[in-house]
């Protein structure tokens, strides 16, 4: 396609002087090409073309410390402070990071059974999904007591990020009170 | 294009919600469609809500493209949680309740007048522009979604409070249209939308629960608005049918107001401690005491929560505070406060004094929500003297997530109906959050495909000021009169002529009626001319206002008309002057402009 519009518009700036002209001020202001269009009202939008310019493992670390400023509570040396104080902080950390993590990933537990109750892995189980601990004596020993329910992600719904590449790894940006 | 989904819209005051079900399901399911929004600069994410709060973006951060969504680039605004954010660092450039503005009489609704009192070089937007661009991102975010079937192809209903004024009303639906709905939407009463979605998820069940006579009271306690509506069951042509027979006054106090005060009581036992929180602190906080609140007053609380605000800096821990809030003294102030044991001849106090005044918005005085609800009763469910309490009790709005709320409500009412049968609660297990545009859909649903349908008509009698001849007296008004043009209760889709004495208009200059409604006088008819009131039945809107150029001009200047009204299908109100001398009719319109 753009080879034959190539060869189109040549004899055309050969041959058509007007259309010449456009073309030399087309290319004297880039900014035409690429200025924004001002917002365009009202028009069915249309499915971007994702730009995948950064790690959502980033854009999950940012929305962990704007949402609920996880990182500022474990960069935090421990030492300086007591328990209760770190209790205090934490309390509400937490609670927000679950919202977060919920809200991304919407966690259940693999198995619905109590913990120390028994419970046996079905045959041919899957080894990422059960791990036997203790004496695995046999290929047949497939029952046991539940020492953790395992946790499953039902979904993994990062925020899309869509901002310059040399900022790609800004996690919370520096805050002036004006 | 044919529709092929039913969706309900939930504009609500801090959060709007959009539910979906596809028109050919043999049981409609609505679901909540996934908004995306911009959650910081630069990210975007699709949250189940859309808040209702707009950022007015600086320069930077324009050119920038922080405000970009995967519909539009460059934008100078944004619009959803990100914009809620900002309103903890950047209040004077974010624009919050802008629903309660556009319900807002005493301001012009179509001035850039939000936010309130920001600095000048902020380009302020209107309460009508701002509810525009909430509904314009519902569209586009459905849009994106649906290439095969846009928004204005489908059946839509966007609901209301029940409490909005003609002029309110109006407001909605010019920026529903601006913002891409299609011209047959359908606007809906928010506590009629909850009762739809307590239908939905009873099925035909509901006939067995409900019974010919009963009534039922919908209580609606949003974030910034409680509305009130009472709802009798019928009996028609042998089937049993729902009727909306009352709808309250415009009450102003809601779940934001519980939570601010439990803040300002958290604020105080900061302020003991010598602890003073900035503005951004205080919004955290805020977030906190909501959490809190809804713990406090569950049944199985704890008997103290801590509210911490977090360090500013990136000093978190050392820089964190806390203080513990005792459930005895928040419930207290809470349910207290808002939800106090009160006679049914408690009414409302009116004096303006409390804590929860803010400038611009005209806040309720008295927030004892049960207060509301008691004169609600007097003036809606009185016979003869005596209160015939309702039946049913159908709680909805995000508060009632704090479930000791809710009983505390239930045991006003136990208080209330005594020795006699209680009132019952028709409890719905859906999402608080979602009830209301969830039943908006259901509705949608309904209207294509059959189903139970509340009627109601119009929730007030409508009159037009009427300045009566006589020898003027200077300095007096000449008395006035309210002429019924709209009897309590018209049915949408139906239009009636107004009987009256001749009426004079002048031609070619701009002629305006002076509007009043009323929900508590539900005997007039139109024509009826009221010539006193008791303060209280009568509330003024924005004046009715038209110019009249008529070619049957007798060089009198002046026309004789009759009034023509009419409630269309879609529930809009709308008065046509028709002349007595010839073939020729004008439609008044709603001024919203100030004097």
């Amino acid at each position: 396609m753009r080879f034959f519009l190539a060869f189109r518009v040549f004899f055309k700036l050969i041959f058509n002087r007007s259309f010449a002209e456009s073309v030399q001020t087309l290319q004297s202001e880039p900014d035409r090409i690429t200025a924004p269009v001002k917002e365009e009202k009202r028009k069915a939008p249309s499915k971007p073309v994702p730009t995948q310019g950064r790690s959502e493992a980033i854009t999950l670390l940012a929305a962990l410390q704007r949402e609920a400023r996880l990182l500022d509570l474990i960069m935090e040396p421990l030492a300086d402070y007591s328990d209760e104080q770190v209790g205090a902080a934490a309390r509400d950390v937490l609670r927000d990071s679950a919202t977060v993590i919920n809200r991304f990933f919407a966690i259940t537990s693999l198995s619905d059974a109590e913990e120390g109750s028994r419970v046996e892995a079905p045959e041919n189980f899957d080894p990422q999904k059960y791990r036997l601990t203790g004496q695995v004596s046999d290929a047949e020993s497939r029952s046991g007591q539940l020492t953790h329910h395992g946790w499953e992600a039902q979904k993994c719904e990062i925020p899309k990020w869509s901002g310059k590449q040399d900022s790609r790894n800004i996690i919370a940006p520096i805050e002036i009170q004006v | 294009m044919p529709a092929e989904y039913a969706i309900g819209v939930d504009l609500g005051t801090t959060n709007s919600v959009l539910s979906f079900t596809r028109l050919d399901s043999e049981v409609p399911q609505p679901e909540a469609f996934p908004l995306t929004q911009i959650v910081a600069a630069h990210t975007t994410e699709a949250l189940p809500s859309l808040l209702s709060f707009c950022y007015l973006a600086s320069e930077t951060e324009m050119k920038e493209g922080a405000l970009d969504l995967p519909w539009v680039n460059g934008r100078s605004y944004g619009v959803g949680r990100w914009a809620k954010t900002r309103s903890a660092d950047q209040p004077d450039r974010t624009v919050g309740a802008a629903k309660s503005w556009l319900s807002h009489a005493g301001v012009n609704r179509r001035d850039s007048i939000l936010p309130w009192n920001a600095p000048s070089e902020v380009e302020k937007i209107s309460p009508l522009t701002a509810s525009q661009r909430y509904l314009e991102h519902l569209v586009d975010a459905w849009n994106l979604e649906h290439p095969g079937s846009l928004f204005g192809d489908q059946k839509i209903v966007l609901t209301l409070p029940a409490s909005f004024d003609p002029v309110a009303r109006d407001l909605t639906r010019e920026a529903a249209l601006a913002a891409g709905f299609p011209p047959d939407f359908v606007l809906l009463e928010e506590p009629q939308a909850a009762v739809y979605s307590w239908l939905n998820k009873q099925g035909d069940d509901w006939r067995k629960r409900l019974k010919v006579g009963e009534t039922i009271l919908v209580c609606d306690v949003g974030g910034g608005t409680t509305d009130l509506t009472l709802i009798r069951v019928v009996d028609e042509r042998g089937d049993l049918s729902l009727q909306r027979v009352a709808v309250g006054k415009h009450l102003l106090v809601g779940g934001d107001n519980m939570d601010l005060s439990l803040a300002f009581l958290a604020a105080e036992l900061f302020r003991e401690k010598g602890i003073q929180l900035d503005p951004w602190q205080s919004v955290s906080m805020w977030h906190s005491c909501r959490q809190a609140k809804e713990n406090l007053l569950a049944a199985d609380g704890q008997d103290s929560e801590q509210i911490s605000v977090l360090g500013r800096g990136s000093k978190l821990i050392g820089g964190t505070v806390s203080v513990e809030l005792k459930r005895q003294v928040a419930s207290q102030l809470l349910l207290d406060g808002f939800a106090p044991f009160c006679g049914l001849d408690e009414l409302p106090t009116s004096q303006p004094a409390s804590g929860f005044q803010e400038i611009g918005l005209p806040y309720e005085s008295d927030p004892a929500i049960t207060k509301h609800v008691a004169e609600f009763l007097n003036h809606h469910c009185a016979e003869d003297g005596n209160i015939c309490l309702p039946d049913h009790v159908l709680f909805n709005g995000g508060v009632f997530k704090a479930d000791g709320f809710r009983q505390r409500l239930l045991a006003v009412f136990d208080q209330w109906s005594g020795t006699s049968t209680s009132i019952r609660e028709l409890s719905d297990n859906a999402e608080l959050d979602h009830a209301v545009s969830r039943g908006a859909c259901y509705y949608a649903w309904t209207k294509e495909r059959g189903g139970t349908r509340i009627r109601g008509g119009v929730p007030s009698a409508y009159y037009v000021g009427i300045e009566t001849s006589g020898l003027a007296i200077p300095g007096a008004p000449r008395p006035l009169k309210a002429l019924c043009v709209v009897p309590f209760g018209m049915e949408e889709g139906t239009e009636l002529e107004v009987a009256s004495e001749e009426i004079g208009l002048v031609l070619g200059q701009p002629v305006r009626f002076r509007f009043f409604g009323s929900s508590v006088r539900k005997s007039d008819t139109a024509g009826y001319l009221l010539s006193n009131w008791e303060s209280g039945e009568l509330f003024e809107t924005d004046p009715l206002e038209a110019t009249f150029q008529s070619a049957e001009d007798d060089q009198t200047g002046y026309l004789p008309v009759r009034f023509e009204s009419r409630i269309t299908e879609l529930g809009m109100f709308e008065l046509w002057c028709i002349s007595r001398k010839a073939d020729e009719k004008w439609k008044l319109q709603f001024s919203v402009r100030e004097d």
